[in-house]
């Protein structure tokens, strides 16, 4: 096998990574800290992926007014978790998970026929910002700039909110919520706020990752509902509430696919899984969890 | 709860009205397809095509002097949740047909329905040979799409055309379809070009995200050639993603996909990034370049009429022969009775907008060829069009 091959394998491993981590990253924040099984952060991807698409046509349809877009798209979806979040979430914390995940999939499918009213059922599509259209040769292989783009991005929200989460005031507060959410709450600090926040957090990078994709994927119906089982698997892989977690478990998700499949062609998915569960037989707290 | 109970009884009245007031005798089809997820996007537009063909068939006085009723429901693209309306049309709604589904997962399912309650069932779109295939043929169950194998046997005629290519690779959707349209063009491959070797074998599942895994291990097989069974939003995800890694140019755009990516629907959805230069297909092709049938064009301008968009979908054509056929079979039985109906399907040709069409009388198949043709950029539209659409294959088996 030559190693160009290998090489242009592994960044193709690593492209799926990325997108995942950007998706997966939201949910950890708030399944991992919050204890909230949000099976609608799929949705707010798919909802930040129409008003990415939205904004273009609006802006320009040929590509210039794709940073705006994706910023529009990204706030959008955090005003609208805001909204949720007050009005609905604050009602479920502490109750059994099946409130929780009941009311998820009822916004999953709230969510989904609501953007079937708005954008219809045809699939839409946005083409790369004109900055990031061209490629590079690396190693013999044909690298899109979109896709170094994203490589890039990753780490960078990876090692942001490994900061935010432990060199900042408000992450001591976030972890401390995460430890004993009573306690916090008895010593005086408005954990109200903090959740709503994390919520709004979560939702901006769900409708950033939503906006981001569209270069490089169709928009349809029913993306919401494809993304959210693998992100819930890698942040299971990773451990919950680890950001380097979910970006580890997102590493080797994409790069156990890439090159699972040269060795199973027939079956993509199977290592994926097998990988998944012989992490949680080993080790079912996650690879960066810690035991519960 | 007194004014909640009066409520609900005048709400349960103002329900019943309009099918008090519209002719009791009414000829009810039930109409099983997914109006929601993923697939909505064949589903809606193939069941306005059969409204449509509903408005002008009773604006002249319907069918043996009844209006025909369509009862749309949505079938959600999946099997089980399409058995359960069809029954629940036949006994609930007495439903006299059924019409509709949209994939190779429902029609079947929805076949042994039919064939349980014996009532005529037509599919609009499945391609999967098991519909019709020597098991599971019944009298009651018609198809008005193309097949996997038909599909197959035109696909490999292309492909034989481009005498330099040595190796061919394939990248399919990993369900019932995908398989069976790879097998079939390989099948069909062998025959007309033996010299040709499959050098690579892709199998994506439906839905996928990232095709770029699958785009590299393929590109490192370095074929002349490939077959693509990727249709809708896998399409253009897939396009996107392997336009970017230079996929297309490595096989000098000798890319032939069956999956109806010639629609402008698909071309549409990818504008100024679709991959120009492959060659795709279409039912219909809806914009017409070259000799253009006058049926086809008045259909198109009463489509985007009765639609009310810009450009009409190519997938509204199958719905609207899935009505025509049905309404030609009663006129010729003479009765609504599924028996002679069924009886009066098989062997009977009829015209649709993309030309003849006949079920045959074994496996009531029409064996419908598809548009075919280069896909090319076009000043007057803002996306790429076939360019002069050939109905293929121009033989196949007439059993």
């Amino acid at each position: 096998m030559a190693p160009s091959f290998l090489f242009s394998q592994f960044m193709g491993g690593l492209t799926t990574a990325m997108f995942l981590f950007l998706i997966a990253s939201g949910l950890s924040l708030v399944f991992g800290i919050m204890r909230v099984i949000n099976f609608a952060h799929g949705s707010f991807y798919m909802i930040g992926a129409y008003l990415a698409w939205q904004m273009v046509q609006w802006v320009h349809p040929a590509g210039a007014g794709f940073w705006i877009a994706a910023l529009f798209a990204a706030s959008g979806v955090a005003v609208m978790g805001a909204v949720i979040e007050r009005l609905f979430f604050r009602q479920l914390y502490g109750r059994e998970e099946l409130y929780q995940l009941l009311f998820t999939y009822a916004l999953v499918l709230i969510l989904g026929d609501a953007a079937k009213f708005v954008w219809g059922t045809q699939q839409l599509s946005v083409s790369t910002p004109p900055v990031l259209a061209g490629s590079v040769q690396i190693f013999g292989t044909t690298q899109p700039l979109y896709t170094l783009f994203i490589v890039a991005i990753g780490p960078a929200i990876a090692f942001g909110g490994w900061l935010a989460l432990n060199r900042t005031g408000v992450g001591r507060m976030v972890r401390a919520a995460q430890m004993d959410r009573e306690m916090l709450d008895a010593l005086g600090a408005n954990v109200g706020t903090l959740y709503t926040g994390m919520f709004v957090v979560s939702a901006f990078l769900a409708g950033l990752s939503g906006a981001l994709v569209t270069p490089i994927q169709g928009i349809v119906p029913g993306m919401d509902v494809l993304i959210i089982v693998q992100a819930f698997i890698v942040v299971v892989i990773g451990g919950m509430g680890s950001f380097w977690g979910t970006f580890w478990g997102s590493v080797i998700y994409g790069e156990v696919l890439s090159f699972g499949i040269l060795i199973f062609p027939g079956f993509s998915l199977f290592s994926v899984f097998a990988l998944m569960a012989v992490i949680l037989i080993v080790r079912p707290w996650g690879l960066f969890g810690r035991p519960l | 709860m007194r004014l909640r109970h009066h409520l609900s009884l005048l709400l349960a009245a103002a329900a019943s009205l309009p099918f008090a007031a519209s002719a009791e005798d009414a000829i009810k089809i039930g109409f099983p397809i997914p109006l929601s997820g993923p697939t909505a996007v064949y589903g809606e537009p193939i069941l306005k095509g059969a409204e449509m063909a509903v408005a002008e068939i009773n604006a002249k006085g319907g069918v043996l002097g009844r209006k025909l009723e369509l009862l749309s429901r949505d079938s959600k693209a999946s099997a089980d949740e399409a058995v359960r309306l069809s029954r629940e049309l036949i006994i609930k709604d007495n439903a006299e047909f059924l019409l509709g589904t949209l994939t190779s997962a429902e029609a079947p399912a929805v076949s042994t329905v039919a064939k349980e309650n014996k009532i005529v069932f037509i599919a609009p779109s499945a391609k999967s040979t098991l519909l019709t295939d020597a098991a599971h043929i019944h009298p009651y169950i018609f198809r008005v799409a193309s097949n996997t194998d038909v599909e197959g046997l035109a696909g490999a005629s292309l492909m034989a055309k481009f005498q330099d290519v040595k190796t061919v690779a394939t990248i399919a959707p990993d369900y019932a379809y995908g398989h069976d349209s790879a097998t079939a063009f390989i099948a069909a491959l062998k025959k007309v070009r033996p010299d040709i070797e499959v050098v690579d074998q892709q199998w994506p599942k439906l839905g996928e995200p990232d095709f770029t895994p699958f785009i590299n291990a393929q590109m490192s097989k370095k074929p002349d050639a490939v077959y693509c069974s990727l249709f809708a939003g896998d399409f253009v995800t897939f396009a996107k993603q392997a336009g970017s890694l230079g996929y297309f140019k490595a096989i000098n755009n000798r890319l032939l996909d069956p999956g109806e990516v010639g629609t402008p629907d698909a071309a549409q959805a990818l504008g100024p990034d679709y991959p120009y230069g492959i060659i795709a297909n279409a039912y219909d092709p809806v914009i017409w370049t070259g000799a253009e049938p006058p049926e086809h064009k008045k259909f198109i301008e009463d489509l985007k009429a009765f639609t009310k968009t810009q450009y009409a979908s190519g997938w509204s054509a199958n719905g609207y022969e899935l009505v025509v056929s049905l309404a030609a079979g009663i006129n010729k039985a003479g009765t609504t009775k599924s028996d002679d109906v069924s009886k009066a399907l098989a062997g009977l040709s009829f015209d649709t907008p993309v030309g003849k069409r006949s079920f045959s009388v074994q496996s009531h198949e029409t064996f419908a060829p598809e548009y075919w043709g280069m896909m090319v950029k076009d000043p007057n539209y803002p996306f790429a069009i076939i360019k002069d659409p050939q109905a293929l294959p121009t033989s196949f088996p007439t059993n």
